[in-house]
């Protein structure tokens, strides 16, 4: 028996004697989910600290004799007295492929029930975004899917667009239709075997979002097999404001590090409205000074530094965003939403009006811009659809003043009509994106008069029966307008031609 | 807990300085000194005054006193060895007190002001847990 007590000991012995250092402090008060330590002589701003029974948090307050901390986990086990050491080390997420098809909180924790991430590699949640030299300006598109955004908001790689507008206008189904997009895309690009084709992978992140619409948008995305292209990074309401705060930013070390290896992703913010009031709510814990509407100074930077980090780089890949904010009774001159829009390159602007109408998705064009997407817009999609903003701009303004007189000339007819046809052509379902090929037989059908002697009603019906025609029919035709990705004389023939065909089946 | 006004804070911070000798320890000569002054001469909210003169006067004497803390004997040497060592590392005096705590299972935990150096197989078996 000595002989076994020996082994063990000798092991002990040779267990390392290096001393550890750790610079501790005790807690002095826990409330609200912050804890305000003293001792911690030498932390470090936003460095992670571990409080008894394996809790984290973060040093957001160095003062000079207090540090406050706000905790990442169950605040309940902490009390007055106990000891908080420092680890060293800046909060990190795991990052890689191995996240794709899962849900982790804002620390990359699985909250799908499906067992431990295969991740061996770590990105720190804050980073600064790329400089200057290291980005490329905006070239390469990113369909959406939805007609009306493809056609006249379009979106590049590396662009940051905003999804604004009030509840329940459909902002997160744009998202989750993007998504679904490019699933589709990838499925199809990587079936083709094309060593060209970069898929674009998906980061979904909810923010102080109700349970039930995480669980739904998961079952859409794993209906429409998109899931296993996303991340979701889900930080609910029930969660503590410090991992609404910090998800948005694990979800951009998540995306970055496709981008940073060669590959191109999506990530779609949603939405950031609720994260300025968690982070506001963290700030007034910390009794840090407030500002207009009880925001915190630096309510800016928080937003402007997570959505500089969405860029195309240089001989990398890229990392879009797609940010979404809830704005109160369409006013987009709230301090959040203004805040926003002059960070991002652009706005996708959601109407109330327009969605009760039934115009669904209820995009108002006037409102709605793309600030660099245009350069990324493929020239198929530019020479079928590059009038129609201006033409439905018009029939807006037409549509107004035709409400109060009743005797039209023809031409103001003809334009309103055609404005009429087009607001029918754009509707379309949620989670039914439309790949870009078949978006220009539609839009090119509607050049070419095939809806005109279609009974208004009936134009949207009409377009989906074209669609199917042409899915069903003429594959390789549409591979060739996705491939050539520009009309020629002959690829124009053909599209006719095969629309004439379709004319001679379709019965109204 | 309420936190100690910044002016409170800063008298303190003063005083603590006037405690403190030439080579930066602090002095029980010059402590009674502040207290005699303060007895005399009371600022406004004394008590507080104390309370927070007390804290930075305690924290000052921990950065100088090394809690050993060990399972298993501790030669008087050792002890030694480390309050120099701690004392060359931190560039001023320390002195070094033993407390036994079994629950290291063996080897050592030395604390000093905010510092814990850890070198116990308890220490090891939690980090091992914790990874």
């Amino acid at each position: 028996m000595s002989t076994v007590l020996a082994q063990i000991e000798s092991q002990i012995a040779k267990l390392s004697s290096k001393a550890v250092r750790k610079n501790t402090g005790v807690i002095t008060n826990v409330a609200d989910g912050v804890a305000k330590v003293e001792g911690l002589s030498e932390v470090m701003y936003n460095e992670m600290v571990a409080f008894p029974g394996g809790v984290i948090g973060i040093a957001l307050n160095l003062a000079e004799d207090e540090v406050g901390c706000v905790v990442l986990g169950d605040v309940s086990q902490l009390k007055q007295g106990d000891e908080v050491q420092t680890t060293g080390k800046l909060l990190s997420v795991p990052v890689g492929k191995g996240l794709l098809g899962r849900a982790v909180d804002a620390l990359g924790n699985p909250v799908d029930g499906k067992g431990p991430i295969s991740s061996t590699e770590f990105y720190p949640v804050e980073k600064i975004a790329p400089g200057i030299m290291a980005r490329k300006s905006v070239s390469q598109p990113l369909f959406t899917g939805i007609m009306a955004i493809d056609s006249m908001i379009p979106i590049g790689r590396g662009q940051r667009e905003l999804i604004i507008g009030d509840r329940g206008t459909g902002k997160t189904t744009i998202a989750i239709d993007t998504i679904i997009n490019q699933a589709n895309i990838n499925r199809v690009g990587l079936a083709s075997g094309d060593p060209k084709f970069r898929p674009v992978y998906s980061i979904y992140v909810a923010i102080g979002q109700k349970n039930s619409n995480i669980v739904r948008t998961i079952a859409a995305l794993e209906a429409a097999g998109a899931l296993e292209f996303t991340v979701i990074v889900a930080a609910p309401a029930a969660d503590n404001p410090a991992n609404q705060y910090l998800a948005p930013y694990s979800g951009a070390a998540i995306g970055e590090w496709f981008m940073e290896n060669g590959m191109d992703a999506l990530i779609v913010y949603d939405d950031l409205s609720k994260h300025a009031v968690a982070y506001r709510q963290i700030s007034l814990i910390l009794k840090r000074p407030s500002g207009r509407e009880a925001y915190p100074g630096d309510v800016f930077y928080l937003h402007s530094r997570l959505l500089e980090r969405a860029a195309r780089l240089d001989g990398k890949g890229s990392l879009t965003a797609l940010p979404i904010i809830e704005t109160l009774a369409g006013d987009v001159s709230a301090y959040i939403p203004t805040n926003v829009i002059s960070i991002t390159d652009g706005q996708i602007f959601l109407e109330t009006d327009l969605f009760n109408q039934g115009i669904r998705p209820a995009v108002s064009v006037g409102l709605s811009v793309s600030r660099v997407g245009s350069a990324a817009q493929i020239k198929v999609t530019k020479q079928v659809g590059g009038k129609l903003k201006g033409e439905l701009a018009q029939f807006r303004e037409l549509a107004a003043f035709a409400q109060f007189g009743s005797d039209l000339d023809a031409k103001t007819k003809a334009q309103l009509d055609r404005g009429s046809r087009i607001v029918e052509l754009f509707k379309q379902p949620a989670f039914s994106p439309i790949s870009i090929e078949l978006q220009a037989v539609t839009i090119y059908a509607l050049q070419k008069g095939y809806y005109d002697n279609v009974d208004l009603k009936k134009v949207t019906a009409t377009s989906v029966s074209i669609r199917e025609f042409f899915k069903a029919r003429y594959d390789a035709l549409l591979t060739e307008i996705r491939t050539k990705a520009a009309l020629d004389k002959d690829l124009e023939a053909k599209i006719v031609a095969a629309l004439d065909a379709w004319k001679s089946t379709h019965t109204a | 807990m309420a936190a100690v006004p910044a002016k409170i804070r800063a008298y303190a911070k003063q005083l603590l300085q006037l405690s403190l000798d030439e080579k930066g320890a602090v002095s029980a000569e010059r402590v009674a000194g502040v207290l005699a002054y303060l007895e005399k001469n009371p600022p406004a909210r004394f008590p507080l005054v104390l309370v927070a003169y007390r804290k930075l006067v305690a924290a000052e004497i921990a950065k100088g006193e090394a809690r050993v803390e060990h399972a298993g004997p501790v030669a008087p040497a050792a002890l030694d060895g480390i309050a120099a060592a701690l004392g060359k590392r931190y560039g001023r005096a320390v002195t070094a007190t033993a407390t036994p705590n079994p629950k290291l299972l063996a080897g050592l935990r030395v604390r000093i002001g905010d510092d814990v150096f850890e070198s116990s197989v308890a220490g090891q078996l939690a980090a091992l847990s914790a990874a």
